[in-house]
This record gives structure tokens, C-alpha cells and sequence, in this order.
């Protein structure tokens, strides 16, 4: 008896997590919590919720829940779909959601009636058997059996992209990392290095639109080649489940400090955002944008016409060693600019510039998957709605000048009615169509 | 301003004069399809020939915009706005045809709506200087240019359509109930069991449609962003729009719901959808924010 109690715990347990009512209640507490998280002011707070515990774990629930009840609703799908009673009675016919009753022309009596259902059945696309039954020649006919499937492949397809992406969170990384041609940067999470051969700017035929950055890169692990292309911006280079993607771009400046007095010179390499230190005093140049255009609103607002590098001037301010703000500096191509600073007068010199690419290479093993799963859940709705599984069956009895017709639809009701009233009008030879 | 198309004068005049007759059309095709709902029975072929050729001088105004902005217009509120109405219209004259013209009185609320999207497109950012809604041509900035950008956006157009035309339906199921049979016109309206079915069919079809936009957006976001899914505003409405209509199927399929509780939550998966469309766009920032 105690054994028998706790058997009965347990499937109900099993029939709770397999059931439609709570999949219908995750769905919405889902949509809850996302309302409610999507409405975040910050975009922290969003992702501490999408990353919490218990929301990846209402979403392995659903997974549980879904994988449960697909599972127990397969042999009975397939029973029903695989394995119809071809045979039925005249009764059970009557019986049936769909039902009508043909009166023979006078000419179809004998077995014509029965020819005449088949060819119709098979006219509007059934498959169409006929059986020697009890009571005489029985037809069935089918069609639309893929569409039983329509569900099971749906959800089959969902659990696919769940287990995809747990795949990819899993097994996954991000790595952020980029520079100028003829640099190199490692990505240690996949063990490979990123060499970047050329970086090339490529206007758009309206130079005020943002151009496209083409960086040709050669991916090296152990010093063997492992992955060559050219990576853009919608164009990434995959290999072995990695994506190299271009970001952004940035420009890269060669500027040379010279100390009038004394003619010494350094090189060094800026870009945006960067501080360079400009004498032994602690002053220093924050550098806040590259104009590759230069040019002024009448306010004195300094902007860029648009991307051609026709007058490219790279603009900060100078700040003295106690941090204040003393000047903007305006280095133009070329053209020395001197300042001065508490260790006295010195000259820069924007000499050259270059493009800096930023890519994001990222691991994805979940990819596959993913795009299966996209793939079946879209032919599982197909099926789902577009395919209308029906049923039909005739049987005649016995010297009687009537045909039995009935039918049974799974989702295709309107279809299967239509149907009947085509078969109908087709065995009493009455004109169909319009 | 940066990636401005320069349109001629030519071009730019028939653009502003197809928009505004097609605007007219459809506050005439409204009119004529109410007009035909308050009893004037004779009027519905009228209404719907008419919204027939407003449907045409909306496909001429596209046409116009593609030629002026030289490529799809599926960029911005104003042009994805104009693309998800026309997707509105056509859709409804389709099952119109389908219907053999039985229902004419659906096509009173899907015009009704219509007017509404294009109140918003037209007199809101008008009224709130918080909503812009640029009629700007601009040209299509890298990251827009790709093939999915067209097949997202065609089927993000239709899954909107097809919600709204639930949407109609339903608000039809909830007058006709809350009139009862008494009123002439609760009479008028086809029965419930013809809403109930057509509101289930626009479904589906908006929830195939849908799948698709959020299955082409992950890829899309993919190739250029490095990620499938960034749990972002808009990305996160049109999923919750997603299962609340998944719901709906499930409980009209599964456990035989019908009546109000159907009709309710297709009316909460319109919203969602509005939602997704207008509040993430000026309520909530995000990537997608550009409309
Ligand atoms: C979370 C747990 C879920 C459970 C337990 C569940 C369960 C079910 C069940 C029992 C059916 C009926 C199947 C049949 O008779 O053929 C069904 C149908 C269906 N399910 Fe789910 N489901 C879940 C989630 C989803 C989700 C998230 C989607 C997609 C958004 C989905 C899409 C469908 C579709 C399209 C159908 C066919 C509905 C119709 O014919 O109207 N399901 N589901």
C-alpha cells in the first residue's frame, strides 16, 4: 500500500511537470519577469535579471516541462498518425464529427458508388485505400498525415536552440581586441593568435555616411596557420566555432614631440581618448577626437564635413600637471604646433595617421544547434497550421442506394468540411466549384 | 546632415502628394466601411473598392519612396510604419477575397485602426515634441545594409499584420458581447464562433510571421553584432509578444479555451506588440532604438 502511495506522488509529480497548465503558466510568468525587467532604467539591472538564478532556472523549468511533455505525447502521436482503424462501421461513420449521408444516381448502384468515393477522395489529394470489410467494400482516405507531427517538431525544434544556447553560454567566450596593420593580439580562451595584415578604409559613394573598415586577418596557433580572411562590418570570418566580427574603427596618429632647445625628437602613437605626457613636468595632452575633415560651426564647434580624409586634424586640451585644463590643441597634418608648457616651449607634429580595427571574436559551439533548432521550429509551425490532417471514410450498406460518408480532422475542421461537400457534389455528379 | 539623399523636386512633390491622397483614401475607406456597419448595408462593395484603390495609391507612394531613397523603404518609424499599414490593408483585402466579401463589417475595424497608426505617424509627434518621427531620406548606414535587413523586416511587417488583425476581431467579439443580441448592431457583426475563427487564423498567421522576424533578427544580430540574443528592449518585447500569443494557441488548441479569456489575451498580445513597435522606441533605449 505505502509502495503504491508513493508511485502515485510520483506520477502525479510527472504529470504535473509534463503538463500544458504549467507550461502555460511559465510562458507567462516569463513574459512577467521580462516585462517587468525590460522596464529597468539601467542596463545592469536588466542583465542581473536575465543572469539571476532563478530566471535561468524558470527557463530550464520550461525546457524540463516541455522536453516531459513532448516525450509522453510521442507514442500516442504516433499511434494516432501511424496507425489508423481503416475499417469502420457504418455506425461508428454516422458517429463521426463529420458526417453526411449521399444518395446514389440510379447508374451507381452496385459497386459504382464505391469507385465513384475513392476516385473523388483521390481527385482532392487523398491517399485512398479500399477494404473488404464485414459489411461489405469500405474506403479510407487520408491525407495531411505530416501535419500530426506539426507540435512535436515545434517544440522538438525550441528545446534544440535552449540546449544551443546553453551549448554556447557554456562553452562559450568573448574576447575584445584589435589594432593597427601589421599588429598582433592573442586570444588566449582559444588558445590562437589574431595577426592583422592590412587594415583598409573604403568610402561610401556618400562620404557623410560612416565608411566600411576591411581588415585582412590570419589566425596562428603554435605558429601554424589555422584561419585566413578579410573581416568587415556584416561579413565576420568564422572558423572552428570562432567569430572574428569588426566593431569599430578608430584612427591611430604618429605625432613627434620636439624639444626646440635642445632638437630632441620622440615618436609616439595616439588615439582617441588616450593621454600622451608632453614634457618632463607632468604635462599632458588629453586627446578627445580625430577629425579626418576638419572644419567649424560659427558657435566655433569643431566637426568633421564628412569622412574623406581631405583635412584631418586631431584635437585635446592640454592639461598642466595639476590637472587643470589649459588649452585646446589642434594638430593639423603636418603642421608643427607649439605650446608651452612649464618645462618651457615644445613642438608637435601630427605626422601620420592610420586606421586601428576593433573586432570582437567570440565562441559559439551552440551555432549548429541553434540554427537547426530555428529551422525545425519553423517547419514544425508550418506543419502546424498550414497542413491540415484529415480522415475520410465511406461505406455502402448492403442494397441500400445510400453512401455513408464521415471524417475526422485534426486542426483542419473548414478543410475537412469543404472536403466532404466536394466529395458529395462529385458522387452525385453535380458540378463542383464555384 | 550626414547620409542625406538628395530627392528632386519631382520626386519629392509626387511623394508627398501619393502620401497624402493615400491618407485620404483610407479616412474615406473608413468612413464608407463604419458607414456600412451603422446599417447602411448596400455600401460595402463601395468601401471596399475604395480601399482597393487607396491600397494602389499606397503601393504608388512606396514605389515613389524606394525610387527617392534608392533602396527598400524599411528604414525609421515613418518608413516602417507606411510598409506594417499597407501590410495591414493587404492582408484584410486578401481575407476579404478569401471570405467571398462575407465580412465586410471586419473591414470598419481594420480601418479604424489603420487611421490610428497613421494618427501616430502623422499628428502625434506633432502633439509630444518627445516623439520624432523623421521623414528624412536618408541613406542606409553600413550596418544596415544586408539581405536580412529585407527579409526581417518583410516578415516583421506581416506578423504585425496579422496581430492586428486579430486585434480588429477581437474588439469586434468584445462589442458584440457586451451589446448583446438586443442591439441591431450586435446583429450586424458576424457571429461569435466565425470571430472566434477568424481571430485564430489572423493569429496564426501573425505568429508565423513573428517567428520568423525574431529568428531572422537573431541571425541578422549574429553576423554584425557578434551575438544572437542581447536580451535588449525591443528583442525582449516582440519574444513576450511572442508567447503571449503562444499561449493563446496553446489554450484555444489544448485545453479548448474559448470566449473571453482567448479574446483577452489577444487583445494583451496587441498591446505587447504596440509596445514593441512604439513604447521601446521612446520609452526604453536600445540598440534598436533607430525604429
Ligand atoms: C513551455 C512548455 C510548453 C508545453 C508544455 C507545450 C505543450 C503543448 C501541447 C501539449 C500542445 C498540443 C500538441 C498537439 O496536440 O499536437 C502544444 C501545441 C503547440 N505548441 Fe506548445 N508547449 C510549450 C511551449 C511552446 C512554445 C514556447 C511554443 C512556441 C512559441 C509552442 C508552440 C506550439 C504550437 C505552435 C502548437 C500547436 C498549437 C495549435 O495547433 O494551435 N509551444 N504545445
Amino acid at each position: 500500500m505505502q509502495r503504491h502511495g508513493k508511485e502515485d506522488t510520483l506520477r502525479r509529480i510527472l504529470r504535473f511537470l509534463s503538463s500544458m497548465q504549467l507550461g502555460i503558466i511559465l510562458l507567462l510568468l516569463f513574459a512577467a519577469i521580462s516585462v517587468f525587467a525590460s522596464l529597468q532604467e539601467q542596463k545592469r539591472a536588466m542583465d542581473n535579471i536575465y543572469r539571476s538564478f532563478w530566471f535561468v532556472g524558470i527557463m530550464a523549468f520550461a525546457a524540463l516541462n516541455l522536453l516531459l511533455c513532448s516525450l509522453r505525447r510521442v507514442k500516442p502521436l504516433a499511434r494516432l498518425a501511424l496507425r489508423p482503424q481503416k475499417v469502420q462501421t457504418i455506425e461508428a461513420i454516422k458517429k463521426m464529427p463529420f458526417y453526411r449521408a449521399v444518395k446514389l444516381p440510379p447508374a451507381d448502384l452496385g459497386d459504382g458508388g464505391i469507385a465513384g468515393a475513392a476516385a473523388a477522395l483521390q481527385t482532392l489529394g487523398y491517399q485512398v485505400s479500399v477494404i473488404e470489410g464485414p459489411a461489405g467494400k469500405n474506403i479510407f482516405g487520408e491525407k495531411g498525415r505530416s501535419g500530426y507531427f506539426g507540435s512535436l517538431l515545434t517544440h522538438f525544434g525550441l528545446l534544440v536552440i535552449l540546449l544551443g544556447a546553453m551549448v554556447g553560454s557554456l562553452t562559450g567566450f568573448e574576447h575584445a581586441g584589435g589594432g593597427i596593420a601589421g599588429d598582433s593580439f592573442q586570444v588566449p580562451e582559444g588558445n590562437f593568435t589574431v595577426r592583422i595584415d592590412s587594415v583598409c578604409m573604403v568610402q561610401e559613394p556618400d562620404p557623410t555616411v560612416r565608411p566600411r573598415v576591411y581588415s585582412d586577418l590570419v589566425i596562428t596557433r603554435d605558429g601554424w596557420q589555422i584561419a585566413a580572411g578579410t573581416v568587415a562590418i556584416n561579413e565576420p570570418l568564422r572558423f572552428q566555432g570562432n567569430t572574428i566580427y569588426h566593431k569599430t574603427f578608430r584612427y591611430v596618429s604618429e605625432i613627434v614631440i620636439k624639444n626646440p632647445a635642445t632638437g630632441e625628437e620622440i615618436r609616439k602613437q595616439v588615439s582617441e581618448q588616450d593621454l600622451l605626457y608632453v614634457d618632463g613636468a607632468g604635462s599632458y595632452i588629453h586627446f578627445l577626437k580625430f577629425f579626418p575633415n576638419f572644419t567649424m560651426t560659427e558657435q566655433g564647434m569643431p566637426y568633421s564635413k564628412n569622412w574623406l580624409p581631405e583635412n584631418p586634424v586631431l584635437a585635446g586640451i592640454l592639461y598642466n600637471s595639476a590637472g587643470q585644463g589649459e588649452r585646446p590643441v589642434f594638430l593639423q597634418l603636418n603642421k608643427p604646433e607649439v605650446i608651452s608648457t612649464a618645462a618651457g616651449e615644445i613642438e608637435l607634429t601630427l605626422t601620420s595617421f592610420q586606421h586601428a580595427a576593433v573586432f570582437s571574436v567570440t565562441r559559439n559551439l551552440g551555432r549548429p544547434l541553434l540554427l537547426t533548432g530555428a529551422a525545425v521550429l519553423v517547419l514544425g509551425l508550418y506543419l502546424c497550421f498550414a497542413v491540415s490532417p484529415c480522415r475520410i471514410y465511406a461505406a455502402r450498406a448492403k442494397d441500400k442506394d445510400v453512401i455513408h460518408l464521415g471524417g475526422s480532422s485534426y486542426r483542419g475542421r473548414l478543410v475537412l468540411e469543404d472536403d466532404l461537400a466536394r466529395i458529395a457534389a462529385i458522387i452525385t455528379k453535380q458540378e463542383v466549384g464555384a | 546632415m550626414a547620409g542625406m539623399i538628395e530627392v528632386s523636386p519631382t520626386g519629392l512633390f509626387l511623394e508627398n502628394l501619393l502620401f497624402t491622397l493615400a491618407v485620404a483614401g483610407y479616412l474615406a475607406a473608413t468612413a464608407g466601411y463604419l458607414i456600412f456597419l451603422f446599417g447602411k448595408k448596400s455600401l460595402g462593395p463601395s468601401a471596399s473598392r475604395l480601399l482597393h484603390l487607396d491600397f494602389s495609391l499606397h503601393s504608388a507612394f512606396l514605389v515613389t519612396r524606394t525610387v527617392n531613397v534608392r533602396r527598400v523603404p524599411f528604414v525609421g518609424h515613418f518608413e516602417f510604419g507606411n510598409m506594417f499599414i499597407w501590410a495591414c490593408v493587404f492582408v484584410y483585402l486578401w481575407t476579404e477575397r478569401r471570405q467571398k466579401d462575407k465580412y465586410y463589417a471586419v473591414g470598419a475595424f481594420v480601418t479604424s485602426l489603420v487611421v490610428l497608426y497613421i494618427v501616430y505617424l502623422t499628428l502625434v509627434p506633432k502633439i509630444f515634441t518627445r516623439v520624432t518621427i523623421s521623414r528624412a531620406h536618408t541613406l542606409l548606414p553600413p550596418v544596415l545594409q544586408s539581405n536580412w535587413l529585407k527579409v526581417h523586416v518583410s516578415a516583421s511587417v506581416l506578423g504585425y499584420a496579422g496581430f492586428t488583425l486579430a486585434f480588429a476581431v477581437a474588439l469586434m467579439w468584445l462589442l458584440k458581447a457586451r451589446l448583446r443580441e438586443k442591439s441591431a448592431f450586435a446583429r450586424a457583426l458576424p457571429a461569435f464562433a466565425v470571430l472566434e475563427e477568424y481571430m485564430y487564423r489572423a493569429s496564426v498567421f501573425g505568429f508565423l510571421f513573428q517567428t520568423v522576424m525574431i529568428i531572422t533578427g537573431a541571425i541578422w544580430a549574429d553576423t554584425s553584432w557578434g551575438r544572437f540574443w542581447g536580451w535588449d528592449p525591443k528583442e525582449m518585447w516582440s519574444l513576450i509578444t511572442w508567447f503571449v500569443f503562444a499561449v493563446y494557441l496553446h489554450a484555444r488548441f489544448t485545453r479548448g479555451w474559448s470566449g473571453f479569456r482567448t479574446v483577452a489575451l489577444v487583445v494583451a498580445g496587441w498591446f505587447a506588440m504596440l509596445f514593441t513597435w512604439v513604447g521601446v522606441a521612446w520609452l526604453l533605449s536600445g540598440i534598436h532604438s533607430f525604429g
